[in-house]
């Protein structure tokens, strides 16, 4: 029970190939954060529903809490350490910062990677989108307006032109943004 | 000196290593041969503690070290306690700290009572399941009522009963007050607890080099200060040989400045005993028992008017769930007790608070600690009473604002800093008059919610006032160092958690030192860097560090000054500061820049005058005799769907005071984010426990924090009445959103179904609105 | 949590009390459970594995006392289950009543849930717990008919006869 077989994982991040032994159980945020050091991708609740752990998993947002790290494999996983390839902010980045759509900043990596593939598939979303759209992330510290206006500007923009990170991969569809209030 | 940054809205300085996942948090720490721990919780709520037997534990491969409070030896202690009890004639207090890990009884789910330390969390969890616990269950605290009846089940047999305070403080004379009173409302009210629910969970990270004999704690704590120097003390060590580092922290909101959680306690213990880093990071369950909350309260209140409408008086009598130890002594009731009174003149008050132990989770502070309960009791009873004597809610509450020259305005209660409650200043009518326009009071109740009733639809308006106690001492302190590069360092000993201070400090300096706020660099929360201080709490970062950061650029300054006058041979007077340089006015090419000044402060060579220090850096305090009263008036209106009970917010304006605002975009985010909080605390989130104290809904898919969808755009609109108790004029915001929404809240909904129900409770919920709703209904 | 209801089997109340009391027929008919024994006369202990949504497997030591035993009219059980989601604990009681050729159980339980599967699996308890006792009761039922199917006529009698 404790000791675990590996099993190799091998997968691109952020277009860098990897390779690593892993056991069975171990989660993807794990593996990012711990195997291979990408801290800016954040735990927020391990059970899928603060949307911190976004990543992109060939192009489509997920939460890598909910995968584990052997699912990766042969895939390509883009986190928000990508974004700003070539030291200049991503538009959506850039947006956020103008806005002062982030306090603390902790949930902020989630927010970004769930709108990479979103404005990719949605250039010119109207405020309600917009908002269902990000009801898949939970921010304890903005209250969301600024982070409704970061999309919008970086809509206006054309962040989905954008010229980093994510443009290489395939989009299947937008966002993990489906909301979780019908249940509720 | 001139203000070109102060209340400019600079864009933070910290976004970019926040946006590009470069910042530090505690769980990013990565150490080389770090061991990782998980702790073993108990599932009980009360009970006694027969034995913990972790021999199978230490036998699984990976796992390094088991403990239980046996093991701990004299190293086991229960916490201290954190704050005093304040000089009130009459008060009861009975301390009962937390401990490291469960001994004899266990006292509240969650509560620790064995650590493992293993090769990884993965070891350490599985280790965790081999652990044998023999708790003999007893019968849980959770009703605070019943808990104070006799024979009642008791959470801390040695002292004899579930009170763990009593304090009474008054005014005047309510007897006699209510004998004149043309209206006396009383009613009961309710305010359950909710999670403070940052993304980020604790964590803390320690290492021990035996070489330098230091000890480096990484901790999301607020108060990285008071953690050292415990830390050093628990540990047998000097406080110079602790480096406690707050990093980037994913939000506070109160319960991270708590101490000393028994994390915080176990893991340098841990670290130093095994020679090795250890690493523990909480995860979400255990956030939702093993983290500080806050919030059940329960009032009997009473409200003695004038027909007028003016208040003659107030009595309230109130239950505080304390939980099941209380290191944060009497901040919370207190902070009720005074909220209340509100930017109201109450010449007769009378208000008893008794707080009862219960086997619940520890309550310490979480934004707004109390305040909400004292806004939504007195907001409430104003309410009430405008409705029993057919008064304009608006203008019951104009009719008993203090008027503007009454200030400095004695209250004659003590605070939660022990001072008596005075308001330093403010001016409320404008504040309302604004409000009232912003949300248009009088067209919508004369012209839209009448047409929208005879839609079939039902909305409605709610519009409160509050003032909120900020900006507490003791101080606060910061230094600034002109580098010879030309940039400036300040370090202070406030942690920061998401408040932008990173840049409203550097705008601080910015004014004072004349150069771009891009050029200052701000280092917090390491006590290496900055040793004296308490840390981030009621609402003071701003006004308090924000005063000691801006004193100590004044003294920055006047050596900049001093030594340019002696390089270019001009009177000081003769100089300013502007872009990076010393400047001679009238004559701006003969200048020197602040780097090279810097270099002659610190030369290698000839000698200095007496009394000269080296360098261009200055360290200051700034300790307020008291806190300040920012106050505001928020007004919403909402609908609601009379069959789902679901109701959306329509319109939010909050009318805001917080003095002299630094960096208003930083500022109407913090009030953004609080109105959001304050909106989960009254519609959304609710810690739902049985009667056997387990709590039921322990994880975000059952407790819900308010989306995206749920929080509306906030209309904001300042007003700035500056405080006259610092420089700077400031008054805190950070708990300002969240204070006063629940009342607003109430009121709207209570409008907007035509007064078919009282909303006396928080949280309301679709299904407590459709019960309450129902009961009405029912013949 | 209470867990309350009534059902008529076939069988008398001596054949129904038999079953009920009988470990391999528990293990056999109760969900989840991996394996009952009788320890005692009056105590059984055993292990279940149980599923509440997020938890999908939690395992739990359990041991039962009985209590209050009048056969075949009625008997009380202690409930304690305990395992590393948490633990359930309460008591239970069973009563017997003739019904023309079947027999009426009535049974209420009262138990507290603790732990993690009260705290993430809360709003799923109720649901699991109906779910698992219909499950029980069928399969109890079916029991009953299969030994009714292959039992002598004779046991079959209407009327039990006066309680011993």
């Amino acid at each position: 029970m404790s000791v675990q077989a590996g099993h190799v994982v091998s997968l691109t991040v952020n277009g860098s190939p990897a390779t690593r032994t892993v056991e069975s159980r171990l989660l993807l945020s794990d593996f990012l954060r711990h195997e291979l050091g990408l801290t800016g991708t954040h735990v927020g609740c391990e059970h899928g529903v603060c949307g911190a752990c976004t990543v992109l998993l060939d192009g489509e947002a997920v939460r890598s809490c909910l995968l584990f790290a052997v699912q990766a494999d042969g895939h390509a996983v883009e986190t928000v350490e990508g974004l700003a390839a070539g030291g200049e902010l991503h538009p959506i980045q850039a947006a956020f910062h103008e806005t002062h759509a982030l306090q603390c900043g902790f949930c902020t990596p989630g927010f970004l990677m769930t709108l990479v593939p979103y404005l990719r598939e949605h250039p010119a979303p109207t405020e309600q989108e917009i908002r269902e759209a990000l009801s898949g992330n939970l921010c304890r510290c903005t209250g969301y307006k600024n982070i409704v206006d970061a999309v919008a500007l970086a809509a206006r923009r054309g962040a989905a032109a954008g010229r980093h990170g994510a443009e290489a991969a395939p989009a299947r569809r937008g966002g993990s943004g489906a909301s979780r209030r019908g249940a509720a | 000196m001139t203000a070109r940054w102060l209340g400019e809205r600079v864009p933070r300085l910290e976004d970019t290593k926040l946006l590009t996942g470069r910042a530090l948090f505690t769980d990013d720490v990565d150490l080389p041969g770090m061991l990782h721990a998980a702790f073993l919780r108990s599932d009980d709520a009360h009970g006694v503690l027969r034995s913990v037997d972790v021999e199978a534990a230490r036998r699984r491969p990976g796992v390094v070290a088991v403990w239980t409070a046996a093991d701990l030896g004299e190293y086991w202690k229960p916490g201290p306690a954190l704050v005093p009890p304040p000089p009130i004639a009459g008060l009861v207090f009975n301390s009962a700290t937390q401990v490291p890990l469960a001994r004899e009884k266990v006292r509240h789910v969650g509560e620790p009572l064995a650590l493992v330390v293993a090769v990884s969390r993965y070891v350490a969890e599985d280790a965790l399941d081999d652990i044998v616990v023999d708790v003999e269950p007893l019968p849980a605290v959770t009703d605070l009522e019943a808990a104070l009846a006799p024979g009642a089940p008791l959470v801390h047999e040695a002292l004899g009963g579930n009170v763990a305070a009593r304090a009474r403080q008054s005014k005047g004379d309510y007897a006699a007050a209510r004998g004149r009173a043309h209206k006396v409302i009383a009613r009961r009210f309710r305010y359950d607890r909710g999670a403070a629910a940052a993304i980020e969970n604790r964590g803390v990270v320690a290492a021990w080099d035996a070489k330098t004999e230091e000890l480096t704690v990484w901790d999301t704590t607020q108060a990285p200060i008071p953690i050292r120097n415990g830390l050093a003390a628990m540990l047998g060590l000097g406080e110079s040989q602790v480096r406690v580092v707050a990093p980037f922290i994913g939000g506070g909101f109160g319960p991270k400045i708590m101490m000393f959680y028994p994390e915080e306690v176990l893991i340098p213990w841990a670290a130093m005993r095994l020679g090795r880093p250890v690493k523990w990071i909480e995860d979400r369950q255990e956030n939702f028992y093993a983290t500080t909350q806050e919030r059940l309260q329960i009032h009997d209140a009473e409200l003695a008017v004038a027909k007028d409408g003016t208040i003659l008086g107030v009595k309230d009598r109130f239950l505080f769930d304390t939980g099941a130890y209380d290191p944060y002594g009497l901040t919370i009731p207190i902070n009720s007790q005074c909220t209340l009174l509100g930017p109201y003149a109450v010449p007769n008050y009378d208000s008893e608070f008794t707080a009862v132990f219960t086997n619940r989770p520890i309550v310490t502070p979480v934004r707004g600690a109390g305040r909400q309960h004292g806004v939504f009791v007195m907001e409430r009873l104003l309410d009430l009473a405008a409705k029993e004597l057919g008064m304009d809610r608006v203008a019951i509450r104009r009719r008993n604002f203090l008027p503007p020259d009454a200030f400095p305005h004695d209250h004659e209660i003590l605070f939660q800093d022990f001072a008596p409650l005075t308001y330093d200043s403010g001016d409320y009518g404008p504040a309302m008059d604004r409000a009232v326009d912003a949300i248009g009071y009088e067209r919508f109740l004369r012209e839209e919610q009448p047409a929208l009733r005879r839609a079939g639809r039902h909305v409605g308006l709610g519009i409160v006032s509050y003032i909120e106690g900020t900006g507490i001492g003791p101080y606060e302190g910061a230094r600034v160092t002109i580098e010879p590069s030309g940039s400036v360092r300040v370090a202070t000993g406030v942690g920061t958690q998401g408040q932008g201070h990173f840049t409203t400090f550097a705008q601080l300096v910015s004014d004072v030192l004349g150069m771009d706020p891009s050029k200052v660099q701000v280092i917090t929360g390491d006590t290496r860097e900055f040793g004296w201080g308490t840390g981030t709490f009621a609402s003071r970062g701003a006004v308090v560090a924000g005063n000691a950061v801006h004193e100590a650029a004044i003294r920055v300054r006047k050596k900049v000054l001093k030594l340019a006058s002696e390089v270019l041979g001009v009177d000081a007077g003769e100089l300013f500061l502007e872009c990076g340089s010393v400047h001679v006015k009238g004559a701006p090419e003969r200048s020197l820049r602040l780097g090279d000044l810097a270099r002659k402060a610190n030369p290698l060579r000839g000698g200095v005058a007496p009394g000269t220090e080296p360098g261009l850096e200055a360290t200051a305090y700034f300790g307020p005799e008291r806190g300040n009263a920012a106050n505001g008036v928020h007004a919403m209106i909402v609908e609601v769907d009379r069959e789902t009970c679901e109701v959306r917010i329509r319109r939010y304006v909050v009318v805001h005071d917080c003095g002299t605002v630094i960096n208003p975009t930083v500022v109407e985010g913090q009030v953004q984010g609080g109105v959001a909080m304050g909106i989960g605390n009254a519609f959304y989130e609710q810690l739902v426990w049985d009667e056997n104290g387990q709590l039921m809904n322990a994880s975000f898919m059952d407790y819900l924090l308010p989306t995206a969808l749920d929080v509306p755009a906030v209309e904001m609109r300042h007003t700035v009445t500056p405080s006259p108790l610092n420089p700077l004029g400031a008054k805190g915001v950070g708990e300002a959103g969240a204070i006063p929404a629940a009342a607003a809240f109430a009121q709207a909904v209570e409008d907007a179904l035509e007064g078919e129900i009282e909303v006396l409770e928080i949280p309301l919920s679709p299904n407590r609105l459709f019960d309450l709703l129902g009961s009405r209904s029912r013949p | 949590m209470i867990v309350q209801g009534e059902y008529t089997f076939p069988g008398t109340r001596e054949a129904i009390w038999e079953l009920l009391l009988d470990p391999a027929v528990i293990a056999r008919t109760m969900p989840g459970t991996e394996e009952m024994v009788r320890v005692a006369p009056d105590r059984y202990e055993g292990r279940m594995r149980v599923g509440v949504g997020a938890i999908t497997a939690a395992e739990f030591t359990v041991s039962v006392q009985l209590a209050d035993v009048v056969p075949p009219e009625r008997y009380t059980m202690q409930i304690d289950g305990r395992g590393r989601f948490g633990f359930t604990r309460g008591t239970a009681q069973v009563r017997l009543a003739a019904d023309g050729a079947g027999t009426v159980m009535r049974f209420e339980a009262d138990l507290q849930v603790g732990g993690k599967i009260a705290a993430v699996g809360q709003r799923l308890l109720d649901s699991v717990s109906k779910l698992m006792t219909r499950q029980g009761l069928e399969s109890l039922s079916k029991e009953v008919n299969r030994r009714l199917a292959s039992a002598d006529p004779g046991s079959r009698s209407p009327n039990p006869g006066p309680l011993p």
